[in-house]
C-alpha cells in the first residue's frame, strides 16, 4: 500500500514544486519559458557562424527525438530501440508527401512542408500506435529485443520497396524552402559546395578588420546602393530568396551582399574579400536570374532581422521552431497529470491500476507520443540531409538516442537538450584533438562511440540519473531532502 | 520440390550458429535473469581475435580455442565489471548497460581492427559437395559447424543434467535463495554462467565468420535472429534454444531462397512479435518462469 501512498506523494510534490505561485496557468508559464528560449536561440542562430547553426540544427533535431525519449524511456520505463525507425518513418513520410503532393488530397489545399511535417507526424502516431500496441504486452528485455529487430530491419523494409523508398540509396528531397523559388535553391545547395566555402570563411583569419564594418548600417548602404548601380535591374537581381542565397555566394558576392545587411557579419571575412570583386560577379549571376526589382528588395533586406538566406541558417530556425513546439507539448506533459501516471505505472503497475490508471494505456500513449515525436524529428533530420536512407537511419541511430537520453539524463527533458548537445558536440571535439594530435582515421572515426559506450556503462552504474539526475541529488542533498534520481 | 530441399539444407548450418547465439543468450538468463544484449558483440571481439590469430599462425582450431578462452574471459570480465554493480532494482538500467558494452565493443573494435569487412578463411572447403552426381548445398565447412555445434550441444547437456557443478547451476538458476542454504556457491555459478555463455558465443562466432564477412557490426543481425530463437525457444530452455535456433535457420533460409535475404530480418521480426503476443511464455518456457 505504501506504493499507493508514493503515487499520490509524486501528485502532491509536485504540486509544491510546480510553480506554485501560478497553479492554475502552468500552461502560460510554460509557454513563455519555451517562447523565451526559442527568441534567445533564434538569436543566436542569426549571430552565429553558419557552420555552428548547422550544428545548432542537429541538436535540435536530436533534443525533439529525444524529448520523446525521456517520456518513453525515462518517465514510462519502456526501453526502446526503435526510434530510430521511427525518425525513418517520418523521414520517408515527408520525403515522399513532399516530392508527390502538389496539393493536399481531398482538401485540395496548397501543399507546403507544414503539411508535410503534419503526416510525417501522423505517420509517426500510427506506427507508434501499433508498434506500443505491443509493446504495452511487453517488458524490459522483451520490448528491447522487438524493437531492436525494428530497429535492424530498417534497411530491409526500405529495399522491399525499392520503387517507393529507393532501396539502399534512400531518396534525395528537394527541401522547400521558404519564399517560393526554391528547386534553385535546392540545387544550387546540392550542387555547390557552399559548406566547403563557409568552412573557409571560419577559418579565414581576415574577420578583425572588418568586425567594425560590420555594424555600420552605413557602410551596408553603401555597399548596396553600389550593387544597384553596377546591376542592370532588368537582368534582375533576382528573387529574393536568390540574392539571400548564400550558395548563390559561394564566395561570391551576392550572398555578400546580404551579409551586408546581417548583424554578425562580423565574422565578416566575407565582407572583406568579396567587396572587391562585387561589380564582376552580379553581372553573371544576375544575367541567369529572373528579372525582379532590387531596389524594394534591399530595404526589405536591410529591414529583415533575418533576411539573409543562409541555408544553415534557415534549417537551424526550422528545427529549432519544431524542437520549441515539442518542448512546449512535452513539458505541458511531463509536469502534468500524464506524466504523473507515466511515472507512477513505471514505479509499480499494480499499485498504479489500484488507483484507476490502466498501465497498458500509459505505456501506449508513452509509446505514441514519443513515436510522434520521433516522427517529426525525422522529418527535420530528412530536410537537414536533403536526403533519406536506411543508411542514416538504422540501429546506430537509435543507440545514439538511447546514450544521449541515459548520459544526459534519463527522466528530464532537460537531460534530454544536454544529451543532444553531446551527442553533436562529442564527435567534433574527438576531431579536433585528433587533428591537433594526427590520430588515425580508425581512430578518430570510433573514439567517440567508445566513450559514449563507456560514459554509458559508468552512468548507469555510478549515476543513474544521468547528468541532470545527479545535479539534482546534488542540490536536493544540500537541502536536505532525499529523492530518487529518477523521479 | 528440389528447390525446397536445397534451401531447407542449406540453413542447417546458419541455423546451428544462431543456436549457439541462442544457447549464450539463454545461459545468461538462466544465471543472472537478464538478456545480454552485448553477447554478439562479445562474439564479434572474440572473432576478431581469432581471425588475428589465423592469420598470423594459419591454424583454425588454435584460433577456435582462443576464441573459447577469450570469450569466457570477455563474459566473465563484462559480469564483474558492469552487470554485478548494476543495483537489482533498475532493470532498466542493466537492459541500457548492456547496449552500452554493445557500443564500446563495436567501436572498440572498429579501433583495432578497422570498419572494412574482412574475410575469414574456413578450414575446409565450404563449396557444395557434389554427391550422386548433383551439387547440394551442404560443404564440407557447413558439416564441419554442424558437428561443432552438436559436440558443444552434447557438451553443455551432459554437463548440466550429469554433473554437480551442473546440477548446481540448475539450482542457482531455478531459486538462488534455496540454493544458497543448500550450500551452493551461487556467486561462483553466476560467474561459470556468464563464461561458458561467453565461450559458447565466441566459438558460434568464429564458425559463422566465414559465411560472409566479419565487421563491427556485422553481427547485429545475428543478434536479432538469435534473440527470436531464444523467446521462442522459452528464454530459459537450452533444448528450445537449440531447436529454434535451428528452426529460424531454416526459416531464413526458405525466405532468402524464396524471395530475397534482405527479408529475413522482417520474418524474423514478424516471427517474434507474434510469439510475444499469442505464446509469451515461449514455446519449451515453463508458465510462470518469465512474465512478459
Amino acid at each position: 500500500m505504501s506504493k499507493v501512498e508514493g503515487v499520490s506523494k509524486v501528485e502532491s510534490v509536485s504540486k509544491v514544486k510546480g510553480l506554485q505561485t501560478f497553479p492554475g496557468n502552468r500552461i502560460i508559464w510554460h509557454a513563455l519559458i519555451v517562447g523565451v528560449v526559442w527568441l534567445l536561440l533564434l538569436l543566436l542562430n542569426n549571430n552565429i557562424d553558419p557552420l555552428y547553426s548547422s550544428y545548432l540544427a542537429l541538436i535540435a533535431m536530436y533534443a525533439t527525438a529525444m524529448f520523446g525519449m525521456t517520456i518513453l524511456v525515462g518517465l514510462s520505463g519502456q526501453v526502446s530501440l526503435g526510434n530510430g525507425a521511427l525518425m525513418a518513418v517520418g523521414g520517408y513520410v515527408f520525403a515522399l508527401t513532399s516530392m508527390n503532393w502538389e496539393t493536399v488530397p481531398i482538401f485540395g489545399w496548397q501543399w507546403n512542408a507544414i503539411w508535410s511535417m503534419v503526416f510525417a507526424g501522423l505517420g509517426g502516431v500510427l506506427v507508434g500506435g501499433v508498434v506500443g500496441g505491443l509493446a504495452a504486452r511487453l517488458k524490459g528485455p522483451y520490448l528491447a529485443g522487438l524493437t531492436l529487430g525494428l530497429a535492424v530491419g530498417v534497411p530491409a523494409i526500405t529495399n522491399r520497396f525499392p520503387e517507393l523508398l529507393g532501396g539502399e540509396n534512400g531518396l534525395m528531397l528537394t527541401v522547400p524552402y521558404p519564399d517560393g523559388g526554391y528547386a534553385a535553391a535546392g540545387a544550387a545547395a546540392s550542387l555547390d559546395p557552399g559548406a566547403e566555402g563557409e568552412l573557409e570563411s571560419t577559418t579565414d583569419p581576415g574577420g578583425d578588420q572588418n568586425g567594425e564594418l560590420a555594424t555600420d548600417d552605413q557602410f551596408a548602404e553603401l555597399d548596396l546602393s553600389e550593387f544597384d548601380q553596377e546591376t542592370d535591374p532588368d537582368a534582375g537581381l533576382a528573387t529574393e530568396d536568390l540574392l539571400t542565397d548564400e550558395d548563390f555566394g559561394s564566395g561570391d558576392q551576392l550572398a555578400d551582399g546580404d551579409l551586408l545587411t546581417e548583424e554578425d557579419f562580423g565574422s565578416g571575412d566575407q565582407l572583406g574579400l568579396d567587396g572587391t570583386d562585387i561589380g564582376t560577379d552580379i553581372g553573371t549571376d544576375a544575367g541567369t536570374d529572373i528579372g525582379a526589382d532590387l531596389n524594394v528588395d534591399s530595404d526589405s533586406l536591410l529591414d529583415g532581422f533575418d533576411s539573409g538566406f543562409i541555408i544553415e541558417r534557415w534549417q537551424a530556425s526550422m528545427a529549432i521552431a519544431v524542437a520549441c513546439i515539442v518542448a512546449f507539448a512535452a513539458l505541458n506533459l511531463v509536469r502534468g497529470r500524464q506524466g504523473r501516471v507515466w511515472k507512477a505505472v513505471r514505479d509499480d503497475p499494480i499499485a498504479a491500476a489500484v488507483v484507476g490508471i490502466s498501465p497498458s494505456g500509459s505505456k501506449v500513449s508513452a509509446f505514441v507520443v514519443s513515436s510522434l515525436f520521433a516522427a517529426l524529428a525525422g522529418a527535420v533530420f530528412a530536410q537537414i540531409l536533403s536526403f533519406i536512407g536506411p543508411g542514416a537511419f538504422g540501429l546506430g541511430l537509435s543507440l545514439s538516442l538511447l546514450v544521449g537520453i541515459v548520459l544526459g539524463g534519463r527522466a528530464s527533458l532537460l537531460g534530454a537538450i544536454l544529451g543532444a548537445i553531446l551527442l553533436v558536440w562529442l564527435p567534433e571535439l574527438v576531431d579536433g584533438l585528433a587533428g591537433e594530435r594526427g590520430w588515425p582515421e580508425q581512430i578518430t572515426n570510433n573514439a567517440p562511440n567508445l566513450l559514449y559506450g563507456l560514459l554509458v556503462v559508468a552512468v548507469v552504474l555510478a549515476a543513474p540519473g544521468g547528468v541532470t539526475g545527479t545535479i539534482r541529488s546534488w542540490v536536493d542533498k544540500a537541502r536536505g531532502k532525499a529523492r530518487s534520481p529518477l523521479s | 520440390m528440389t528447390n525446397f530441399i536445397d534451401y531447407l539444407l542449406g540453413g542447417f548450418s546458419n541455423g546451428a550458429v544462431i543456436a549457439l547465439m541462442a544457447l549464450a543468450l539463454v545461459l545468461v538468463w538462466r544465471s543472472t535473469r537478464m538478456v545480454n544484449f552485448a553477447q554478439v558483440g562479445q562474439a564479434m571481439f572474440t572473432t576478431y581475435i581469432a581471425l588475428t590469430v589465423q592469420q598470423s599462425t594459419g591454424n583454425w582450431v588454435l584460433a577456435l580455442v582462443v576464441a573459447l578462452l577469450a570469450g569466457s574471459i570477455l563474459g566473465v570480465v563484462v559480469f564483474f565489471l558492469v552487470i554485478r554493480p548494476v543495483k537489482n532494482s533498475d532493470t532498466t538500467g542493466a537492459i541500457i548497460a548492456t547496449f552500452g558494452v554493445l557500443i564500446a565493443l563495436q567501436a572498440g573494435a572498429g579501433m583495432i581492427w578497422g570498419g572494412d569487412p574482412e574475410g575469414f578463411v574456413p578450414p575446409v572447403d565450404n563449396a557444395g559437395l557434389e554427391i550422386g552426381g548433383r551439387i547440394w548445398p551442404v560443404s564440407l565447412y557447413d558439416l564441419l559447424v554442424l558437428a561443432v555445434t552438436a559436440v558443444l550441444v552434447i557438451g553443455l547437456t551432459l554437463l548440466f543434467t550429469k554433473t554437480s557443478l551442473g546440477l548446481s547451476m540448475r539450482a542457482s538458476a531455478f531459486n538462488p535463495e534455496v540454493a544458497r542454504l543448500s550450500g551452493v556457491r551461487v556467486n561462483r555459478m553466476l560467474i561459470t554462467g556468464w563464461a561458458i555463455a561467453g565461450a559458447t558465443g565466441a566459438i558460434g562466432g568464429v564458425l559463422i565468420a566465414p559465411f560472409s564477412t566479419i565487421s563491427p557490426n556485422s553481427f547485429d543481425i545475428l543478434l536479432v535472429f538469435a534473440f527470436t530463437a531464444a523467446v521462442i525457444g522459452g528464454l530459459d530452455s537450452l533444448i528450445g534454444a537449440v531447436t529454434f535456433g535451428i528452426g529460424t535457420g531454416l526459416v531464413i533460409s526458405l525466405v532468402s531462397g524464396y524471395s530475397d535475404s534482405g527479408n529475413a530480418p522482417i520474418v524474423a521480426l514478424v516471427l517474434l512479435a507474434l510469439n510475444l503476443l499469442l505464446k509469451p511464455d515461449g514455446v519449451f518456457g515453463h508458465h510462470g518462469s518469465r512474465s512478459v
